[in-house]
C-alpha cells in the first residue's frame, strides 16, 4: 500500500510536496547562513543561465527542424561570438568568487573562541571533551534506533522516535558563544556534520582539524558522520543541544559532579 | 608495424575461426567489438549492484543486506562502472572509429591492442572474485581512502593488483590511440582537420598516460603501507592519510575528464549530422577541450575541501575549479549554436545527444555549485554530490556511448536498428534517469550523507522514488539488449552513408566496412 | 628515427615519469606542509642552537591527547593549559600509563592548531621524536620542552597542542 502511495506521489505533486525537505537548511550559525546564501546565489545564477541556454535550444528544436521545411544555414564560426561567451561566464564567475572568498576567510577564522570542544571520532561513536571545563564523555546511537536498525529486527523503524538521529549522550553547548571545535579521530577518518550548524570537517587520526560555530538559537540540532568510516558509518549520529549560557554553566557543574542523570534535564 | 597492408584479399583473414578468432584477433574492429560487448556486460553487472543498493535504500531500516556488504556494493559498483563499463566502451569506440575516421587500415599496434583488451577479463574476474572471500571484497569506497582501506580483509592485494592491470590496459590502449592518430592519418588530414571525436580521444589518451601512472603509484603506496612496513599514509610512522587523498585526486580529477571528453567528441559529431550544419566553432571546441584537460591537473583538491586545507589552498582550488566551468560552458554554447538554424531531425542518436546536452549541463550546474567552497562544506559527501556525478556520468557519458552505438551501429554491421524501438528506449531511459537521480539533489541538500545503508525516515519519500526510477532504468536497458539482438539478426541492408547529414571518411566505406578498413589511404582536401 | 619511434619514446617517457612523479609528490607534499602548516605538522627533529629571546608577549597553550585505536593506555597532559611568554623555553610533560600486562612500543604524533602557526611551536625535547617503550602496568612521565618562536603572528592568542598515542608494538616498519 505504502508503495502505491509513493508511486502516486511520483505522478501527483500534491500537498505532500509541502512537507518534503528539498533545500539546504539556513541553519542557526553565521557559517551555515553564509553557506546557504552562497548556495542560493549559485542556484539562481544557474537557473537563469539554464533558462537562457535551454530556451534557445528548445526554440531551435521547435522551429529549426527539417519536418517544418527549415533550410540549414551555412555559418559555422565566429570569433566574436566565441569571445563573448568566454568572457561573460568568466565575469559572472568573478562576481561569485568575491563573496565566496570573503565567506571562506570568515569561516576559517577560529580566533577568540569562548570555549573549545574536542571531538574525537571512533568506529563508531564520538567522544567529546570540553577542554576548559574538563568534562568528557562518549556519545553513540541510542538503543532504540540501534535495536531497530538491525537486519530483520522485526521493528518498524517508523515507530522509533528520531530514528538514526538520536544519541545516548547529547553534546550541550551555550548559545551566543564562539565554540572552537577540534576534530580528530582514533582509528579512521570521520567527519563531523550538523547541517544546521554549518559545514562539516574531517576528523583525521593523528592530526587535529579545527572549525568554529556560534549558535544563535537554543534548540536541538541533529547530524551524522559524513565520511565513510566502515560498516557502521551510517549509525553514528550527532545531537547538539544548544542552551543559554547560564543553563550551560549549570550543566557543566552537574556534569563535573558526575550528576549525569540530573544534567540530562537541562534545556528540556 | 605488423599491419599487413599488402593483404588485399578481403575475405582471406589468415585468422582462426570460432573462439580462437576472438582470442587471437589483432583487427581493430574485432577488438572494438570485444571492448563494447565487455563493457555492456560490466554495465549490467555494475547495474545489478546498483539495484541491490537501491533496493536496500527503498525504505528506511535494513531489509536486505548487512552494512558491510552494502559498502562492498557501493565500492564495487563504482569501480566496475568507471573502469569496466565507461572506459572500455570509449576504448571500444576508439578502436572501431579511429582507423575508419582518419583513413587508416588498422590501429598502429594491433598486437598490443589484443593484449590491452584481454587483460580486462582477467582483471575483473579477480576483482569480482574478492566478493566471495571470507572477509569480503573492498568496502572502503572506490576512492580507497586510508586508513579505512588498510583495514580491509585479504581482498586488498587482489583489488590493488586488478586495478594495476586495469591501469596497464588503459595505458596500452592510450599509447595505441596516440600512435595511430599521430602517425596514420590520411594524407591531407592535418591536425586541425581531424574529426572532433579524434581530437577528443587524442587529448583523452594523453590524460590517460599522465593520470593512470599516478593512480598506480598511489595504490602501490597503499600496498607497501599494508604489507611492507612503509608509512606513507599512517600517522604513527610519520605519514599522513590526507596525502593519499591528494595523490588520488591528482589522478581522480583528470580521470573524470577521461570519462567525459570522448563523450564530448561523440556529441560534437552527432549534433551537426542531424542538424545538417557544420559544427559551430571547431577551433574553439579543440581549444576548449585542451584547456579543460590542462586545467584538470590543477583542480584536484576540490574533492577534499573538508580535510582542513590552509585558507590559501581552499581559495586557489575554488578559483581554478570555477575556471574549468568556462571552457565547459563554451562547449555547450557551441552545440546550441550548431543546432541554431540547422535543419534538424530526431533519430535515436540525436535524441540521446540532445538529452546529453541538457542533462550534462544540469550536472555541470551542480558542479559549479560544488566548486564554491563555503557551500561545499555543506554539500560534500552528501547525496547532492551523488546526484552531481551521476548527472554527468549517466545522462552524460553513458548517454553519449549509447548515442554513438546507435549512430555507428548501421555502419559497423550494415544493419539498421529499429527506429521506433530506439525511440522507446530513449524515452524510457531519459524519464527514469531523472526519476532516479533528480530526487538525490533534494535529500542531499536536506542532509543525507552518501555511502550509508540506512537513513532517517525524513528522507524516505525521495529515496523510494529514486529506487523506483533505478529499477525502471535498469529494466529499460534490457530493451537496449533486445534492440541490439534484433538488429544483428537482420540482413545487411544499410546504405554506406547511413545518415544524410553525416560527414567523415567512415561514411565513404561500405557498411559494414572491409576487414582492413582503408587499404589505400584516401586523400583529404 | 621514424615518427612511430618518436611517439613511443615520448609516450613511454611520460608514463614512467608520471609514475615516479607520484612518489615525488611525497617529499613535495612535506615541503608544502611545512610552508603552509597543513595539518599542523611541527618540527620532527630536535632543534639545536636556539637562543631564548623573551618578548614580554604571552600566549595560552592548551594541551590535549588522544589514544589511537584500542590502545591499552591512559594518556593525559600533566597540565591542561599554560600561559607562556613568547621566546622563552618551557618544560611540561604528558603522563602515559600502560594498562596491559605486557611491554608495549608506542609512538606519539603531534599536531598543532591553528595549522598556519604550527611551525612557530618549536620543540626542543620531545618524546615524539622517537619510539618509546613502556612496561606492562607502568606509568611514565614523558617530558616535552618547547619554545614559541617570536615570529608567531601577533593575532594568535591561543595555540593548541595535541598528541595522538599509537600502539606500534606489532606494526611493521615503524621507526
Ligand atoms: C563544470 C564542470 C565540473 C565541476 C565544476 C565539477 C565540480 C566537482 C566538485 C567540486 C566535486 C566534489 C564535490 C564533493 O565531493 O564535495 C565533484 C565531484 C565529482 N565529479 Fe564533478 N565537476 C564537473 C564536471 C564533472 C564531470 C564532467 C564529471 C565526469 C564525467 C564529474 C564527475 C565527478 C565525480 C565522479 C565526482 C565525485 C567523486 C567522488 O567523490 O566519488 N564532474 N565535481
Ligand atoms: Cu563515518
Ligand atoms: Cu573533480
Amino acid at each position: 500500500m505504502k508503495k502505491i502511495i509513493y508511486l502516486l506521489a511520483l505522478i501527483l505533486p500534491t500537498q505532500i510536496l509541502a512537507d518534503w525537505e528539498v533545500n539546504m537548511p539556513r541553519g542557526v550559525t553565521p557559517t551555515s547562513e553564509i553557506a546557504y546564501d552562497i548556495h542560493m546565489l549559485m542556484f539562481w545564477i544557474t537557473v537563469v543561465i539554464g533558462i537562457l541556454v535551454f530556451g534557445v535550444m528548445v526554440y531551435s528544436i521547435i522551429y529549426h527542424r527539417k519536418s517544418v521545411g527549415y533550410q540549414p544555414a551555412k555559418f559555422h564560426e565566429s570569433t566574436r561570438v566565441e569571445i563573448v561567451w568566454t568572457v561573460i561566464p568568466f565575469l559572472i564567475l568573478v562576481v561569485c568568487a568575491i563573496p565566496a572568498t570573503k565567506a571562506l576567510i570568515m569561516m576559517e577564522d577560529t580566533s577568540d573562541a569562548g570555549i573549545t570542544l574536542k571531538v574525537t571520532g571512533y568506529q563508531w561513536m564520538w567522544e567529546y571533551e570540553y577542554l576548559e571545563d574538563g568534562v568528557n564523555f562518549f556519545s553513540k546511537i541510542d538503543n532504540k534506533s540501534n535495536n531497530a536498525r538491525r537486519l530483520n529486527s522485526g521493528k518498524d523503524v517508523n515507530d522509533v522516535e528520531h530514528y538514526l538521529r538520536n544519541v545516548d549522550n547529547e553534546v550541550v553547548l551555550p548559545t551566543d558563544t564562539k565554540v572552537r571545535l577540534l576534530l580528530t579521530a582514533s582509528d579512521v577518518i570521520h567527519a563531523w556534520w550538523v547541517p544546521e550548524l554549518g559545514g562539516k570537517k574531517d576528523a583525521i587520526p593523528g592530526y587535529v582539524n579545527e572549525m568554529w560555530i556560534n549558535i544563535k538559537e537554543p534548540g536541538v540540532y541533529r547530524g551524522a558522520c559524513a565520511e565513510l568510516c566502515g560498516k557502521d558509518h551510517g549509525f553514528m549520529p550527532i545531537v547538539v543541544r544548544a542552551v543559554p549560557k547560564l543553563e550551560y554553566d549549570k550543566w557543566v557543574s552537574l556534569r563535573k559532579d558526575n550528576r549525569v542523570a540530573e544534567s540530562q534535564n537541562i534545556g528540556r | 608495424m605488423s599491419t599487413n597492408v599488402q593483404d588485399i584479399h578481403e575475405d582471406h583473414h589468415h585468422a582462426p575461426s570460432g573462439l580462437m578468432r576472438w582470442i587471437t584477433t589483432t583487427n581493430h574492429k574485432d577488438i572494438g567489438s570485444l571492448y563494447l560487448w565487455f563493457s555492456l556486460l560490466m554495465f549490467f553487472i555494475g547495474g545489478f549492484m546498483a539495484l541491490i543498493i537501491r533496493a536496500e535504500l527503498f525504505e528506511p531500516g535494513l531489509q536486505l543486506v548487512i552494512p558491510g556488504f552494502f559498502n562492498q556494493m557501493t565500492t564495487m559498483h563504482a569501480l566496475i562502472m568507471i573502469f569496466g563499463a565507461v572506459m572500455p566502451a570509449f576504448v571500444g569506440l576508439a578502436n572501431w572509429q579511429i582507423p575508419i575516421m582518419i583513413g587508416a587500415p588498422d590501429m598502429a599496434l594491433p598486437r598490443l591492442n589484443n593484449w590491452s583488451f584481454w587483460i580486462l577479463p582477467f582483471a575483473f574476474t579477480m576483482l569480482l572474485s574478492t566478493l566471495f572471500f571470507d572477509s569480503g571484497g573492498p568496502a572502503a569506497g572506490w576512492t580507497l581512502y586510508p586508513p579505512l582501506s588498510l583495514q580491509g580483509g585479504n581482498s586488498m592485494p587482489f583489488v590493488i593488483l586488478s586495478i594495476h592491470l586495469l591501469g596497464i590496459s588503459s595505458i596500452l590502449g592510450a599509447i595505441n590511440v596516440i600512435a595511430t592518430i599521430l602517425n596514420m592519418r590520411a594524407p591531407g588530414m592535418t591536425l586541425m582537420k581531424m574529426p572532433i571525436f579524434i581530437w577528443t580521444w587524442l587529448i583523452t589518451a594523453f590524460l590517460l598516460i599522465a593520470a593512470m601512472p599516478v593512480l598506480a603509484g598511489a595504490i602501490t603506496m597503499l600496498l607497501t603501507d599494508r604489507f611492507f612496513g612503509t608509512s606513507f599514509f599512517t600517522a604513527s610512522g610519520g605519514g599522513d592519510p590526507v596525502m593519499f587523498q591528494h595523490i588520488f585526486w591528482f589522478f581522480g580529477h583528470p580521470e573524470v575528464y577521461i570519462l567525459i571528453l570522448p563523450a564530448f567528441g561523440i556529441v560534437s559529431t552527432i549534433i551537426p549530422a542531424f542538424s545538417r550544419k557544420k559544427l559551430f566553432g571547431y577551433d574553439s571546441m579543440v581549444y576548449a577541450t585542451a584547456s579543460i584537460a590542462l586545467l584538470s591537473f590543477i583542480v584536484w583538491a576540490h574533492h577534499m575541501f573538508t580535510v582542513g586545507m590552509p585558507l590559501a589552498g581552499e581559495i586557489f582550488f575554488m578559483l581554478t575549479t570555477m575556471l574549468i566551468a568556462v571552457p565547459t560552458g563554451v562547449k555547450v554554447f557551441n552545440w546550441v549554436a550548431t543546432m541554431w538554424r540547422g535543419s534538424m531531425t530526431f533519430e535515436t542518436p540525436m535524441l540521446f545527444a540532445l538529452a546529453f546536452i541538457i542533462l550534462f549541463t544540469i550536472g555541470g550546474f551542480s558542479g559549479l555549485m560544488l566548486a564554491m567552497t563555503p557551500a561545499d562544506f555543506q554539500y560534500h559527501d552528501t547525496y547532492f554530490v551523488v546526484a552531481h556525478f551521476h548527472y554527468v556520468l549517466v545522462p552524460g557519458a553513458v548517454f553519449a556511448i549509447i548515442a554513438a552505438v546507435y549512430y555507428w551501429l548501421p555502419k559497423w554491421t550494415g544493419k539498421m536498428y529499429s527506429e521506433s524501438l530506439g525511440k522507446l528506449h530513449f524515452w524510457l531511459t531519459t524519464v527514469f534517469v531523472n526519476v532516479t537521480f533528480f530526487p538525490m539533489h533534494f535529500v542531499g541538500l536536506a542532509g543525507m550523507p552518501r555511502r550509508i545503508p540506512d537513513y532517517p525516515v525524513q528522507f524516505a519519500d525521495f529515496n523510494a522514488i529514486a529506487s523506483v526510477g533505478a529499477f525502471g532504468f535498469g529494466l529499460s536497458q534490457l530493451l537496449f539488449v533486445y534492440i541490439l539482438y534484433n538488429t544483428l539478426k537482420k540482413d545487411v541492408t544499410a546504405e554506406d552513408k547511413v545518415w544524410d547529414g553525416a560527414e567523415g571518411l567512415e561514411w565513404t566505406l561500405s557498411s559494414p566496412p572491409p576487414y582492413h578498413s582503408f587499404e589505400k589511404a584516401p586523400r583529404v582536401e | 628515427m621514424s615518427n612511430y619511434k618518436k611517439t613511443y619514446i615520448t609516450v613511454s617517457f611520460i608514463v614512467v615519469f608520471m609514475f615516479f612523479f607520484s612518489y615525488m609528490l611525497v617529499p613535495l607534499y612535506d615541503i608544502f606542509c611545512e610552508i603552509t602548516g597543513l595539518n599542523g605538522k611541527t618540527n620532527q627533529e630536535r632543534i639545536v642552537n636556539l637562543d631564548e629571546k623573551p618578548t614580554n608577549r604571552f600566549v595560552t597553550i592548551k594541551f590535549t591527547s588522544t589514544v589511537a585505536g584500542a590502545g591499552p593506555f591512559d594518556f593525559e597532559p600533566l597540565e591542561r593549559e599554560m600561559v607562556v611568554e613568547v621566546g622563552k623555553v618551557y618544560t611540561t610533560s604528558y603522563i602515559l600509563t600502560n594498562q596491559s600486562n605486557s611491554l608495549k612500543q608506542v609512538t606519539a604524533s603531534p599536531s598543532v592548531v591553528p595549522g598556519a602557526e604550527a611551525e612557530y611551536f618549536k620543540k626542543i625535547e620531545c618524546f615524539c621524536f622517537t619510539q618509546q617503550e613502556i612496561n606492562g602496568l607502568e606509568t611514565k612521565e614523558l617530558p616535552l620542552q618547547f619554545i614559541i618562536d617570536d615570529k608567531l603572528s601577533s593575532d594568535t592568542k591561543t595555540l593548541i597542542l595535541s598528541y595522538t598515542m599509537f600502539n606500534t608494538t606489532d606494526q611493521l616498519g615503524v621507526k
